[in-house]
């Protein structure tokens, strides 16, 4: 354990505040799946608690969403030991399957998700569009590019006026890797290498896990904004039109509590229609619980923590819109009463 | 009886996925938010009474301990098993059975958060008025058997004025009724004013009669700062005794105002040497001439006051305030608070006196020794923090602490004015109860005579 996470663990005291606000345990009830547990069992490891079913599942089953973070009154960083600790177990091989597929995946196919396709497909013709050189580059993701090939190529369609182009041979970011301990070097070598060949100063991107990955864990101090940030400053150009909808949003904890990028999203949805917010928002939102690995590790469990959140939806609203693919697919899962939409979807409604 | 027998016995009981021997699980119900620890061999969590009772007759009859927890936010380690055996967490028990307003008074599980239990009664317009530090994530169980308060205990008193009745289960299983739905009864001995505080020890309680208040019209908020704490506590003294009751009457020193600065910003408390929060409730009239009053008796001895202007602002400092006996772990990177001789009890005349000692203790130890707390009734909080990974620190961490205790004793005041004695105060009681500590024993004896119940704990 490094220094700096020891500290972090002794910076807590128990007070509790996370485990009040802990989605995961919001759910399971037990003390093991709070960050409080979490923060206790991770001291444990490192003092010798022996490591069996029960620490693996107590360090996975965090969406590390980052609200204990966010709250903790005494400043420690419950996610960042989370991440650490898995890491220096999986260097031990402790991990669980879920562990095992997603590393495994990501480092044979470039992916996280299984697929064996040619990522690029989505671009479909916009294809002849990609330029070698550009100063922007627009960063799909695995989602993007294989359960939301539509979304992609559109999201491409509207960026590539402002001079963006895509990555040739774009692989997984990193970020399902990072987040449940394994290390994505060479994956970040080789996004890293093309984007430097395109000559691109800034990467674009719709998923709030690949924001906080390029940005946070890529070295270089890359310059990156999310699609909506990027949009939001150029909606005088859109020649957008007004719609008669009222649509709430989710903040993607990745996005919004990580990252700080509230305001953006915000003000596309206020441009073209009413807002209404939900329960939880901003810092305080809550996570949508497909995050840090949950999703795949524990299905039932993210599904759960869903249908939490879809009851954070206001009465009255045509859509629930979120920036994140990841946070829209569990969206769905949870059984909103309305559609969930991306926020190039509602852009594109608007028009004309 | 082999443990995996008990297991099936238990799960019997509860249902299999509401016992745990998991390593991982048992690690975990081995802490509170104290220094205190013990590790459990099953960790339940019931979801009723006769769950509660059915798990604590079979303890009964195997002579196994049984400790209560709730949100394990302690501060003494009531809800540590340092004897091990069955901890049962409460959580699960968390519904509010009945609001009874034209009563004034609702029915709650104990496992309900108190600030879950005030964001429903608001509506109604009406509060339970403990108000701990801790109330977005303590449980009223929790709060009823340490018999907690807070900062409004200055005028609303202490959690076992709100408490008409209970259930409890005894240390054989059986369940009884105390108290009853009437604001008075002098049929017998208070069983119920016995098992507020006494910290599951005498028994498990699984359900709470409480008084609620209706919702003041209208709150406002004065800060008085001062050249040092023992100015603020002359101050405190010549304002209590000037016949105000303010809702509230909160000390800070520089370093704890620091604290709540670096926590949040936005609330930009003044720098001072100490700042003393006041607050006032009910109707407008009342609170404009109560504030007035404070105003004209800090006068003399304050060097600046500012009220705050609007209900965000006041909130954010009430908000900031609660948390800052964490917060103060923000102040250095190396260090970390630990909860430790940060309860102490004085008489209100004595608060000068006390916070005199205070800094001699920390002279003497050479350890920042940071103060704030509930002064209006006498209720300090040392905040002391140390590097974690350095022995010395602790050594002398240890030693300010038990002075602090014993000082607190000396001018007639107590260990503990509402954190609890757990196991971290255990060793103080005899000192500061004299014979009475004896009758407790006797009490003890009478209830639980094969000490099950929360077995190293209150001394007894």
């Amino acid at each position: 354990m490094t220094e700096s996470d020891m500290r972090s663990i002794l910076k807590c005291v128990r007070c509790g505040t996370c485990r009040s606000v802990c989605p995961i345990f919001d759910v399971v009830g037990w003390e093991s799946s709070s960050s409080r547990g979490r923060m206790l069992i991770a001291h444990g490891v490192s003092q010798g608690l022996e490591v069996d079913e029960g620490v693996l599942n107590s360090l996975n089953m965090c969406t590390t969403c980052g609200i204990c973070e966010q709250l903790c009154p005494s400043g420690a960083a419950p996610p960042k030991v989370v991440e650490h600790t898995r890491h220096q177990l999986v260097l031990q091989g402790k991990m669980t399957q879920a562990q095992r597929d997603i590393a495994s995946q990501a480092n044979e196919l470039g992916n996280t998700l299984g697929e064996t396709g040619e990522r690029m497909a989505w671009l479909g013709e916009s294809r002849a569009d990609v330029k070698e050189k550009a100063d922007y580059v627009y960063f799909a993701g695995c989602l993007g590019s294989y359960r939301y090939p539509e979304l992609a190529r559109r999201t491409f369609d509207i960026l590539k006026k402002f001079g963006v182009t895509v990555l040739k041979d774009e692989v997984c970011c990193g970020s399902p890797l990072l987040r449940t301990g394994s290390g994505p070097l060479e994956l970040v070598s080789k996004n890293l290498e093309q984007i430097k060949a395109t000559g691109a100063h800034t990467i674009i991107t719709g998923c709030a896990g690949c924001y906080t990955t390029l940005r946070n864990d890529y070295p270089d101090n890359l310059e990156v904004v999310h699609v909506s940030e990027f949009l939001a400053e150029h909606l005088a150009e859109m020649d957008l039109k007004k719609l008669d909808l009222k649509v709430s949003y989710h903040d993607p904890c990745h996005l919004g509590r990580c990252n700080g990028v509230f305001d953006a999203p915000r003000n596309i949805i206020t441009s073209i229609c009413d807002l209404k917010e939900m329960k939880n928002i901003r810092e305080k939102s809550r996570c949508c619980g497909a995050g840090g690995g949950v999703l795949k590790g524990y299905p039932e469990l993210s599904q759960e923590l869903s249908k939490k959140r879809v009851e954070d939806i206001p009465e009255g609203v045509d859509y629930l819109v979120t920036s994140c693919p990841l946070c829209r697919t569990n969206l769905k899962r949870g059984g909103p009463k309305v559609e969930v939409l991306d926020i190039i979807d509602l852009l594109e409604m608007a028009m004309k | 009886m082999q443990k995996t027998d008990l297991l099936d016995k238990l799960q019997e009981i509860v249902g299999k996925e509401r016992v745990s021997a998991s390593a991982a699980e048992l690690y975990c119900y081995s802490f509170d938010a104290s220094q205190v620890r013990g590790m459990p061999e099953f960790v339940i969590r019931p979801t009723t009474t006769v769950q509660v009772s059915d798990v604590v007759r079979l303890a009964w009859e195997k002579g196994i301990s049984v400790t209560a927890r709730g949100a394990g936010t302690g501060l003494a380690g009531g809800s540590v098993p340092v004897e091990g055996g069955i901890v049962l967490d409460m959580s699960s028990m968390n519904k509010i059975l009945e609001m009874d307003f034209d009563n004034l008074q609702v029915i709650v599980e104990p496992g309900i958060v108190q600030e879950k239990l005030n964001l429903a009664l608001e509506p109604y317009g009406f509060f339970f008025p403990p108000d701990p530090g801790s109330s977005a994530m303590c449980t009223l169980g929790g709060l009823i058997a340490n018999n907690g308060s807070g900062m409004r205990s200055v005028k609303y008193g202490t959690t076992r004025n709100y408490v008409l009745g209970l259930e409890v289960v005894l240390a054989d299983g059986t369940v009884i009724n105390t108290g009853s739905k009437t604001i008075k009864s002098v049929a017998g001995y208070s069983l119920t004013d016995l098992f507020v505080g006494s910290e599951g020890t005498l028994g498990i309680i699984t359900k709470a009669i409480l008084k609620v208040r209706a919702l003041p019209k209208e709150r406002s908020v004065l800060l008085a700062s001062f050249e040092n704490p023992e100015l603020a506590g002359k101050a405190v003294v010549k304002v209590l005794s000037s016949g105000i009751v303010p809702s509230a009457c909160e000390i800070l020193d520089s370093n704890i105002i620091d604290a709540i600065n670096t926590y949040d910003p936005k609330v930009g408390l003044p720098q001072a040497g100490a700042i003393l929060m006041f607050e006032m409730d009910g109707t407008e009239s009342a609170v404009r001439e109560g504030i007035a009053m404070i105003e004209d008796a800090c006068s003399s001895l304050a060097t600046g006051i500012r009220a705050a202007t609007n209900k965000k602002e006041r909130e954010e400092i009430w908000a900031a305030r609660r948390l800052v006996g964490a917060a103060v772990s923000r102040l250095d990177p190396m260090r970390t608070r630990v909860y430790l001789g940060e309860d102490i009890g004085v008489p209100i005349k004595e608060i000068p006196k006390m916070l005199h000692k205070v800094r001699e203790i920390s002279e003497e130890f050479d350890l920042p020794i940071m103060t704030y707390g509930h002064i209006g009734d006498g209720n300090l909080h040392t905040g002391m923090c140390i590097d974690m990974l350095d022995n010395k620190d602790w050594d002398k961490l240890n030693k300010a602490a038990d002075k602090i205790h014993r000082t607190a004793i000396s001018i007639g005041g107590t260990v503990t004015a509402e954190h609890g004695v757990g196991g971290a105060r255990a060793e103080y009681l005899e000192l500061e109860l004299g014979k009475a500590f004896d009758v407790m024993v006797l009490i003890k004896k009478a209830l639980d005579p094969k000490g099950i119940l929360n077995p190293g704990k209150m001394g007894v």
